[in-house]
């Protein structure tokens, strides 16, 4: 195949590589806004996903492909066909909503536990600080049991994706980690 | 998700005997299931059960037997206007040109009928739905009118909100349900035949002098049947394609309205329409107004009145045309074209109309209609309202309109509609926006043997169509793009690998699906899919070829199966060890073009630049298709000695004073030329042997044979010798005369046109037969063309011949009338006063 060849033959000049990033979560969690944030450096009002939005964001010489797919229940069973190839994970809690952590919880376990997640990085976005009551990057590992999970490299980020807090210091980790990783 | 239907032999729909226990149920209570994927256990022996067997009954004769003619034509003196001289005329009947037609040529036997009669049962519009994006639950219907369709409500919705409607205010998608058709409506028709059959006997009896009670309230019904085995029963008429029943399309709309009022700012709701029509993009501009109106009104009552303004439509006075007459139609762009059919539809109305008998059909004999203008639509008389009813200003097109809320709504019908054509698409676009880039710099393919027939760098068009016709899996990919775009393109790729020909196309089509369908999607072998989500890029196990709308890419899987050596490919080369190592060239990098593609694209895209027009360029992929059906003909009775993809080579018997000389089959100029377009076909031809339209194709063929005007002629070979090869005095001769003898009746003659387009040379080839040395070639085909201008189609062709060959045709005519005269014969008269048209001069004595 030229065309990939050729891909890394530019990604080793330029020193660019280009990485699929798959960002899941519960709906309203914040993944559309993040998206759009780190796109388009601005705030725009988004509404529900039907569907999928994909973008490529490129960061510190590194070029995400960030698939920010729709969150309702009925459309999580759709979340497998995006896995294959996918690098980075990251995945977005709204730290307020108490109600659904668990629900939450069980749609994590159950994306990094296939076959074809195994070896990629997860990253869990602690959405949505700003609000009053919101767990802590701390309550969020212990509520989402991530200290259970064997072999992966995880790291918990708090987040204001409508003021972009965080979300910088989160692709930081994943492009250090991807490195580390490319290395081995 | 979709549930498969059961399996059900799909000839169960047409067999009258079949006998159903159902009670005939009404309109509102009919509850078909519907599936967006076709059943799945329907197997290649099950569809090639309904071959002709089940046609128990046996056509007419092509021969018209003289006394129904004579009796026809003192009824049928439906006098005809000269629109064929201008389409700018506005008043028809104003020309006040009276032809007379024989009617054994001029028109057909069959009575017109139209295409969708009034007071039918069948609604134009079937359901309308509506479904929107629940922010908790995702998509969800909100009404179903006038019933719930059964089956998967939810796959429903999530087909009518598209991936990403989010990011774009409107879209539209099409995709078709397929529907196991109810017992009520089996019944139903069953019915239906039956009173056609007892009405039939009836006639017979009385025929033979048994007389029946109730015979006097009867009368005109029975009058009117002498041609009822061929034409009243709409499923025995012409094939249809026994594939199953009918396919629902849908068409939907879905709108994304920002407001701030709601939860997360957004409204996303789709409105869509069902029809058993394949023309369903002329609903767009209603859906339009429909969906706006539901958004200020979401009730049941918003979907009713966008239900009853569409199935209100009239349409009753387009005309039904045969298979041959839509093929004619389709080939042509003259705007006349059968435009006497629908006059004649009009004047049948105006009749009815004012003996108040809406639902007798028409008789001349018993009343002579005064004639009232009937006007070209659009024109300053027309408008001006002397007329209710008016002819369409292109007869490729019935002009009727909706009332919506009070708003005419104008809606244009295509009059002749090929199979596997659905919805409004664009040829010429598919094919630019595959081939700019490959213009600019080829991608080289990998090697595939079905797909790759001119080496690495085959036209990615030609790919494409490979692919569909060898059953690969093909999807359009158009990420970013409206969904209705991909659709679009699907739709279009239908129909370039039909040609209008072939069949299996649409059935196994999803214009638009998205991920949620994945699984059910897989099942399908060969499907052609339109998607809007890259992540199918990434799963090159789901596809075979990808069409990439945006970057006008075409890529082959690296994960398709290779195709195994078969028998064919083997036999071939045993039989032409000259022509063995040509086979293995399509697999190199070869820049003979032995298929011809190469040249072919080249002509197409020349046409394309030239502005050539979508009816020329579907003209030019049927003539390729139809090239592919004949090579593949002519390589299956070389390598197996047989082929069941052209019937009537053992006919000639019923054709005394022919020999063998005249033939069959495509026509290569020399044997060198056939071995070498076969060795560049073989990989593709073994490829479509075995594929859904490979079998379909050889049931239209049988079943195309039952009706077919001149069995066991086949004037496509005979004219193409005319066209192609260098022929003998004696050899021209032959197939001239074969010509002048068999071709008499209005069907024959269609038959003809079929294979002698105007876009090609139209009557040229035949015409040379004027200039043959030999004086009875030169007067029976004088004589044939004589009878071509007198028929209804004919005479367009007959407009076309140049000056030089109406001149011969002319000369001719006179000496022979000068013999006549001489010997005292006497029988035809040319009347002095001439002018061009020779129809306005010649009637027939006696």
């Amino acid at each position: 195949m030229g065309n990939v060849l050729s891909l890394g033959f530019m990604a080793k000049l330029f020193g660019t590589k280009e990485v699929r990033v798959l960002m899941l979560g519960l709906d309203a969690a914040g993944k559309t806004t993040i998206l759009y944030k780190l796109k388009l450096q601005d705030h725009v009002t988004t509404i529900p996903t039907v569907g999928f939005n994909v973008e490529t964001v490129t960061l510190r010489n590194i070029k995400f492909n960030i698939w920010d797919v729709g969150g309702q229940d009925k459309i999580r069973p759709l979340w497998r066909h995006y896995y294959s190839g996918t690098q980075g994970l990251i995945f977005v809690v709204d730290s307020a909503d108490h109600a659904r952590i668990d629900e939450a919880r069980v749609e994590l376990h159950r994306i990094i536990n296939d076959r074809e997640m195994k070896d990629c990085l997860l990253l869990v976005f602690a959405n949505k600080q700003d609000i009053a009551g919101a767990m802590t990057p701390a309550e969020v590992t212990e509520k989402l049991q991530l200290n259970k999970l064997k072999d992966r490299i995880y790291a918990v980020q708090p987040t204001i994706a409508i003021d972009k807090a965080g979300l910088q210091e989160g692709f930081n980790w994943l492009s250090d980690n991807m490195k580390a990783a490319q290395k081995q | 998700m979709a549930s498969p239907q059961p399996a059900r032999p799909s000839f169960s729909r047409n067999n009258s005997s079949q006998h159903v226990n159902g009670a005939t149920g009404t309109g509102h209570d009919r509850k078909p299931s519907l599936s967006s994927f076709p059943p799945q256990s329907r197997s290649v022996s099950q569809m090639s059960h309904h071959g002709p067997a089940h046609r128990s009954r046996s056509p007419q004769p092509p021969q018209a037997e003289p006394d129904r003619t004579s009796n026809l034509s003192s009824k049928g003196k439906t006098a005809s206007t000269g629109t064929g001289f201008s389409s700018q005329h506005s008043s028809l009947s104003a020309a006040g040109v009276t032809r007379q037609y024989n009617n054994a040529i001029g028109r057909p036997r069959r009575k017109l009928r139209s295409q969708y009669p009034r007071g039918s049962s069948e609604n134009h519009v079937e359901y309308i739905l509506v479904a929107s994006f629940d922010i908790d639950r995702g998509p969800v219907m909100e009404h179903q009118y006038p019933v719930a369709i059964t089956g998967d409500e939810h796959m429903l919705a999530e087909l009518m909100l598209p991936d990403q409607a989010h990011a774009r205010n409107q879209d539209w998608t099409i995709f078709f349900l397929h529907k196991d058709s109810s017992r009520e409506e089996d019944e139903a028709e069953r019915q239906a035949k039956e009173e056609r059959r007892r009405r039939r006997k009836r006639r017979l009896d009385r025929e033979q002098g048994i007389i029946h009670e109730s015979d006097d309230e009867d009368d005109d019904l029975d009058d009117d049947d002498w041609d009822d085995d061929e034409s009243t029963d709409d499923d025995d008429d012409e094939p249809e394609g026994g594939e199953g029943p009918p396919l629902v399309y849908v068409l939907n709309l879905v709108n994304t309205k920002h407001d701030k009022t709601v939860k997360r700012g957004a409204v996303v709701k789709a409105m869509a329409i069902c029809t058993r029509h394949p023309f369903l993009h002329i609903y767009k501009p209603l859906l339009l107004l429909a969906l706006e109106e539901y958004f200020k009104s979401p009730v049941p009552e918003t979907l009713s009145m966008l239900f009853d303004a569409v199935n209100e439509m009239d349409l009753s006075l387009m005309p039904k045309l045969s298979l041959l007459e839509r093929h004619l139609l389709q080939m042509s762009n003259n705007k006349d074209l059968f435009v006497e059919k629908f006059e004649q539809m009009i004047q049948m109305r105006i009749s009815e109309d004012r003996d108040g008998l809406a639902d007798q059909p028409f008789d001349a004999s018993r009343s002579p209609p005064r004639r009232p203008g009937i006007f070209r639509h659009g024109t300053k008389a027309h408008l001006e309202g002397h007329s209710t009813y008016a002819v369409p200003r292109d007869t490729h097109e019935f002009e009727s309109r909706v009332m919506y809320k009070g708003i005419p709504i104008p809606i244009k019908v295509p009059t002749a509609i090929m199979p596997e054509t659905v919805g409004d698409f664009s040829l010429i676009k598919l094919i630019q926006n595959f081939s700019e880039p490959h213009a600019k710099s080829p991608h080289p393919f990998p090697l595939h043997a079905h797909l790759t027939t001119n080496g690495p760098n085959t036209h990615p068009i030609i790919v494409l169509v490979n692919g569909l016709l060898t059953q690969k899996r093909v999807i359009f990919l158009g990420h970013n793009m409206p969904s209705g775009e991909v659709a679009e393109a699907v739709l279009a790729a239908c129909a370039l690998a039909s040609g209008g020909i072939l069949r299996g196309f649409t059935r196994h089509a999803f214009p638009y699906t998205d991920l949620t369908k994945v699984d059910d999607l897989l099942r399908v072998p060969g499907f052609i899919a339109g998607v809007t989500n890259p992540t199918f890029e990434h799963h090159p196990e789901w596809w075979d070829v990808l069409c990439d709308l945006p970057s006008g890419r075409i890529k082959i899987s690296s994960r398709i199966e290779q195709p195994a050596i078969t028998e064919g490919l083997v036999y071939f080369q045993q039989q032409n060890p000259s022509c063995a190592s040509l086979v293995h060239q399509s697999h190199s990098n070869s820049a003979m073009d032995l298929t011809g593609d190469q040249a072919f694209m080249a002509d197409i895209l020349k046409s394309i630049a030239t502005r050539a027009g979508e009816r020329v360029i579907r003209a030019k992929w049927r003539d390729w298709v139809l090239k592919l059906t004949r090579i593949a003909a002519a390589f299956e009775e070389s390598v197996y000695g047989a082929s069941a993809l052209y019937i009537g080579s053992d006919e000639h018997d019923n054709y005394p004073h022919t020999t063998n000389s005249t033939g069959h089959g495509y026509v290569w100029a020399d044997d060198e030329k056939k071995s070498r377009e076969l060795a560049g076909n073989v990989t593709r031809i073994e490829g479509w042997r075995n594929t859904r339209s490979y079998y379909s194709f050889i049931q239209d063929v049988a079943q195309l044979y039952t009706i077919r005007p001149l069995k066991g002629l086949d004037l496509h070979h005979m004219h193409d010798r005319l066209r192609t090869q260098r022929l003998t005095a004696m050899q021209s001769r032959e197939i001239y005369l074969t010509f002048a003898k068999y071709v008499r009746s209005y069907d024959e003659i269609c038959l003809l046109l079929s294979v002698a387009p105007e876009a090609h040379a139209g009557l040229f080839y035949i015409a040379l037969g004027l200039f043959h040395k030999d004086r009875e070639v030169r007067v029976k085909t004088a004589d044939l063309l004589e009878r071509i201008s007198q028929h209804e189609a004919g005479q367009h062709w007959w407009r076309g011949l140049s000056r030089f060959e109406k001149l011969a045709y002319d000369r001719i005519k006179k000496e022979v009338q000068m013999a006549e005269a001489q010997t005292g014969m006497g029988g035809l008269t040319i009347m002095p006063g001439s002018s061009e048209d020779p129809m306005r001069r010649i009637s027939r004595e006696g």
